[in-house]
């Protein structure tokens, strides 16, 4: 579904991204795990449109992608839900959600949609006037993840959806995830908990200043000597 | 707003009859000062958007005022257009101009620093207020109105027919921003680009496309203030400079990129101006604002009506 080829991004003169090839299948949650500046967000930034790769392609199902502005992404079905929530903290709960489906025009589908989403999180519901920066870190998680679904996606990028979170609410998180998933939406996720991430994913790929050093299924890397010392702290 | 010595009589002067009493006098300055600020806040709300939400220290602002007066000279004296007709195009020529300058100087320098984008805004300044000096010459212009010469009485109270009609355009016009900002898909769409440029983008929104939509919109109203002060006072070149103080003045009073705090900026400024010139001396008209607005920010420095979260 997705194809990266040795993609490269860089800031400046820093290369972010040196050779990453990595490749989803329909249906499938691969995760992306390693050390800050291993280049995992500046990957989902190049596969979204907001970083202009420097080399490589990026494929959806056969067509490419590559340097294409966010919104054209968007419109193919790929939807990025970005590290640290990033909700507009200005703007209401539902105001949120309407900015997730900014591109649809649909609006008996966008009515439908945001009443199925309202229903499956109640607590959005019941804050949907409210200012989205006055909502919880996991309210603003269920928030931000809503919104990034209310553009209906093929795909989503989660990039470190428990970062900053309570335990008990990085668990339901990771269970929205999981649902998400179970929906038929192929997911990407970037995650610094490597334990919860590989216990989580279809596939993974082990990421090392800005290529791809290892990948396998979840259990393969959970019982590979390397991860277990270098991430999982084993 | 107009130089010393230029300020016209004709329909805008205040009508005495035999001897007002100290509050009729009052109210007459009261009612002045409604009738001047609503194109104030129309100023305010303007710039309000444009240097509190997109933080662009816009110097075109006063020109963008001024633009919109002489498109009512032009348009009504030479063209001979009907009065409010000339009106509406004023506007949307302002906020067409706005949408060039964005895309022609701004949009070239985002992610520039605040100084180099001043001195290009600054740059744009002088060269617009001397196009307009070269087009028009520095002589100041007068627009006719189709309003009665005659004004408004009621009781010891006297209003021209062209003030009333200029306050309550200036309010719908207050209106119709806070709809647009508020109510519609554009609108969320710009306070979601300015409080959040990279999530707005993965939402799908443009964002220089918003850049341009909120400096066309901010000019417009700038525009549509100068359209309907210059028939009330005189059109001249240097019309714009006073009101781009004013407008930065009126937006710190109300609290960066607020939309009602521009608004009661506005009319704060409007009432300091006609009851300091009123009491105090007419020479100082255009400084009591700004003494009023110095004092207030020594007492509140983030504006009357800061809130602690501005709109974008």
């Amino acid at each position: 579904m997705l194809v990266i080829d040795r993609l490269q991004c860089n800031y400046g003169k820093v290369q972010a991204v040196r050779s990453m090839s990595i490749e989803v299948r329909p249906g499938e949650l691969v995760t992306l795990i390693g050390a800050n500046g291993a280049g995992k967000s500046t990957t989902l930034k190049a596969i979204s449109g907001l970083v202009k790769p420097a080399a490589g392609s990026i494929k959806l199902e056969g067509r490419d992608i590559t340097g294409a502005p966010p919104h054209e992404i968007l419109q193919l079905g790929i939807s990025h839900c970005p590290e640290g929530r990033r909700v507009f903290p200005h703007m209401t709960v539902r105001e949120n959600l309407e900015m997730g489906c900014y591109l649809r025009t649909d609006a008996q589908g966008i009515a439908e949609d945001m009443d199925s989403m309202l229903d499956r999180f109640p607590i959005l519901r019941q804050r949907q006037d409210q200012a989205a920066g006055t909502l919880s870190g996991g309210e603003q998680q269920m928030l931000a993840i809503s919104r990034a679904l209310m553009s209906r996606p093929k795909l989503v990028l989660f990039d470190e959806p428990s970062l900053g979170l309570a335990p008990n609410i990085v668990d339901a998180t990771f269970d929205i995830i999981r649902q998400v998933r179970a929906d038929g939406v192929t997911v990407v996720m970037v995650e610094q908990n490597a334990f919860a991430a590989l216990d989580l994913c279809d596939r993974a790929y082990v990421l090392e200043q800005g290529s791809v050093t290892l990948s396998g299924t979840g259990e393969e890397l959970l019982d590979n000597p390397h991860v277990r010392s270098a991430y999982l702290g084993m | 707003m107009v130089p010393p010595g230029v300020r016209p009589g004709g329909s805008d002067t205040i009508h005495t009859h035999g001897a007002k009493t100290r509050l009729d006098q009052f109210l007459q300055h009261c009612l002045n000062a409604l009738m001047l600020g609503g194109t104030y806040a129309l100023l305010g709300i303007g710039l309000t958007l444009i240097f509190g939400i997109m933080r662009v220290v816009n110097f075109t602002h006063g020109e963008l005022y001024a633009f919109g007066a002489y498109c009512m000279y032009a348009l009504v004296v030479p063209v001979g257009m009907n009065f409010f007709l000339a009106l509406l195009l004023a506007m949307v020529l302002g906020a067409l101009l706005g949408a060039v300058i964005e895309m022609l100087l701004l949009g070239r320098l985002r992610g520039a620093d605040i100084d180099t984008t001043m001195l290009v805004m600054i740059g744009a300044w002088i060269a617009m207020q001397n196009t307009e000096q070269l087009i028009w010459s520095g002589v100041a212009l007068t627009v006719p109105n189709p309003f009665p010469s005659a004004p408004l009485v009621v009781g010891p109270l006297s209003v021209s027919w062209l003030r009333i009609f200029v306050l309550f355009t200036a309010v719908g016009l207050i209106f119709a921003a806070y709809t647009v900002v508020n109510r519609t898909k554009l609108g969320k769409a710009m306070r979601a680009t300015f409080q959040d440029r990279d999530t707005a983008a993965l939402m799908g929104v443009r964002i220089d496309r918003m850049h341009t939509a909120t400096f066309a919109l901010g000019s417009g109203l700038a525009a549509a203030s100068g359209a309907l002060l210059g028939p009330v006072f005189v059109v001249n070149p240097t019309m714009g400079d006073l009101a781009a103080a004013k407008a930065f003045a009126i937006v710190i009073l109300g609290g960066l990129g607020n939309i009602a705090g521009a608004t009661i900026g506005g009319f704060i400024l409007a009432f300091a101006e006609e009851l300091g010139a009123g009491y105090v001396s007419s020479g100082y008209r255009d400084a009591m604002g700004f003494v009023l607005i110095i004092i207030i920010l020594l007492v509140k420095p983030t504006g009357l009506f800061a809130q602690r979260e501005r709109i974008g």
